[in-house]
């Protein structure tokens, strides 16, 4: 088997029992990017010197037969709105061309105290804001199952290098379902954890009552790992969970028979039928494994694309003033005064994405609509919390489609509204703040992926592991690679 | 629906700090009346008694504070390494007050 195609856990039993070393690991993968990058634009920069350097330190630490990290030689990407000491933060924005972070994620730190390598950072829509990866300054990702399709987003770099065999692990960020939505359309693993599971602090914010870091993966064990290694208490970030998590490798292999699924088939009347056909069969696929299927009401969905897009970017605007040209990115060059140097780099620095935010959320934060709209929609966001709640009474987990559809063709929504509808299936899981998975459950008739999405209640993640875990086992589409990336 | 014209948004734009060409205003207004026309399907929620959601994770209702104790914080090197411009180890601005 090629050294691309294993899971995180052979590389690192692998790599422990002396059958390849990492530096050959970090070598095979830029040799990878070299050979794929110039089709697939997943990347916006290498870390090739700290990669090399890592794998250098990994080696000689494995000939000296000290201790090794649970992630040993394990190549993975980071979303570039992560920041990785040393490292270009751009966020996919212009503003940040030239800012080289100052310190570590503290997701970084995890990750790298168990002797995972960074490879580099991935192409994101800016600010994370976007479902194609299409709003970032810099290049549009392709998406690996069919090159004239976007890879979904806004963590669509992250999804691409997976799917196309780079790295089996890269960190993405969900606002309204930026790990998911892509995961889906690229066919892999996208997995955001309950809000507050996993640490916060060196993230770019975006939403900041919303946003989570989680993993992009090949397979639900891989994800399991990383979630292990990645979900601790961390007291940079004040809404980071003050607890012990349970272990996810060992739980998920419980058995699923006499589990419950609860399924909104009211809230899903409008999907398409080939995707509604898709979704009846791995419903089906569930009964099979011994679970239970209930109905539950959730059309208090319907409203959640509107409140996200009042919540967001009211969220958006305060978190992204800091960007005004004075301490750190872009300053714009013609700026004669103070408050030229504010609002140029502002009009320079920003795509019409982030504008069109900003703007928007300054409108339903000002004077005289703040009611209407800021406070209106976190009421009805309330009762979105409690429908959640009472439908988690009937049952263990609630399975939807993650994407109303799969991928789409590079330029073809260009309609703001018709992409936020893009994400009118992962939204909820995010203003409720649950744990929630994509993961792989059929392909289209010409080939482009489908995703089926599992959401637990708040710290539910073992039993959406549990329940993905034996769906994966069940079905195995996780198997099935891109043609252009074998 | 609010009457949203180009004004608004032009004044809109000010508080949030970006400067907007008069096409630039033109765009945003058409996209925010298609946005705000959708976003008016909350009206439909019947939100009498119901409060704002403030807290979304149930098992931390308080956030908690940190020791209110001095702690290493990033050296000035690094920062000013970061800034756009700068002066006798100060970050440079173009003048706030008027001399005179």
């Amino acid at each position: 088997m090629s050294l691309h195609t294993l899971s995180m856990h052979d590389i690192t039993s692998r790599f422990q029992k002396g059958e390849v070393s990492a530096t050959e690991i970090v070598k095979h993968t830029f040799a990878r990017i070299e050979k794929f990058e110039p089709s697939l634009d997943a990347f916006l920069s290498l870390c090739k010197e700290r990669a090399l350097e890592k794998a250098e330190k990994l080696d000689l630490k494995k000939k000296q037969n000290q201790p090794l990290g649970r992630l040993a030689a394990v190549p993975i990407a980071i979303k570039d709105n992560i920041n990785v000491e040393g490292e270009i933060t751009t966020c996919g924005s212009k503003f940040l061309t030239n800012f080289r972070a100052p310190f570590n994620a503290t997701v970084i730190d995890l990750l790298e105290k168990e002797d995972a390598i960074i490879i580099g950072k991935t192409n994101c829509d800016e600010f994370a804001m976007g479902s194609s990866t299409e709003n970032s300054a810099f290049k549009k990702t392709k998406n690996p199952w069919k090159l004239s399709c976007a890879p979904g987003g806004s963590s669509g770099g992250s999804a691409a290098a997976v799917a196309a065999r780079i790295v089996p692990l890269a960190l993405g960020s969900d606002t309204g379902g930026s790990i998911r939505q892509p995961g889906s359309l690229c066919g892999i693993i996208g997995f955001k954890p309950t809000y507050g599971w996993v640490s916060r602090y060196g993230l770019v914010a975006f939403g900041s009552s919303l946003d989570q870091i989680g993993p992009l993966t090949r397979s639900v064990a891989d994800a399991a790992l990383a979630m292990e290694v990645m979900g601790k208490h961390d007291k940079l970030d004040s809404t980071s969970i003050p607890k012990e998590r349970p272990p996810l490798l060992s739980e998920m292999k419980k058995p699923v028979a006499g589990m419950t699924i609860g399924v909104p088939w009211q809230f899903l009347e409008d999907l398409e039928p080939e995707y509604k056909k898709s979704f009846e069969e791995s419903i089906k696929v569930c009964k099979s494994l011994g679970m239970k299927v209930v109905d539950v009401d959730l059309s208090i969905l319907k409203y959640s694309v509107a409140i996200y897009y009042i919540v967001a970017t009211a969220e958006a605007s305060t978190n992204l003033a800091r960007f005004d040209g004075v301490r750190y990115g872009v300053r714009s060059k013609v700026a004669k005064t103070l408050d030229e140097v504010y609002d140029l780099s502002r009009q320079d620095g920003f795509g019409p994405e982030v504008k069109r935010r900003i703007i928007l959320g300054t409108f339903v934060l000002s004077s005289g609509y703040q009611d209407a709209y800021y406070r209106k929609a976190q009421k009805v966001r309330s009762l979105v919390i409690k429908k959640y709640k009472e439908a988690f009474e009937k049952c263990d987990l609630i399975a939807t489609p993650t994407s109303p559809f799969s991928a789409f063709e590079l330029g073809s929504i260009k309609d703001p509204l018709q992409m936020y509808l893009a994400d009118i299936y992962t939204i909820g899981a995010d203003l409720a703040g649950l744990p929630a998975m994509s993961l792989p459950s059929g392909f289209t008739q010409d080939g482009r992926p489908i995703g089926l999405q599992l959401t637990g209640p708040q710290l539910g993640e073992p039993t959406v592991f549990q329940g993905a875990a034996a769906f994966e086992d069940a079905t195995q589409f996780y198997k099935k690679i891109p043609e252009l990336f074998v | 629906m609010p009457q949203i014209t180009k004004e608004t948004v032009g004044y809109i734009a000010k508080l949030a700090r970006i400067a907007c060409s008069e096409e630039q205003k033109e765009k945003i207004l058409h996209d925010m009346k298609e946005i705000l026309s959708y976003i008016e399907l909350l009206n439909e929620v019947d939100t009498e008694g119901v409060e704002p959601c403030n807290i979304v994770l149930d098992c931390l209702t308080q956030t908690p504070l940190a020791d209110d104790v001095c702690g290493p914080c990033m050296p000035k090197e690094t920062f000013l390494k970061l800034a756009p411009d700068q002066i006798a180890g100060m970050v440079r601005v173009p003048e706030v007050l008027k001399q005179g």
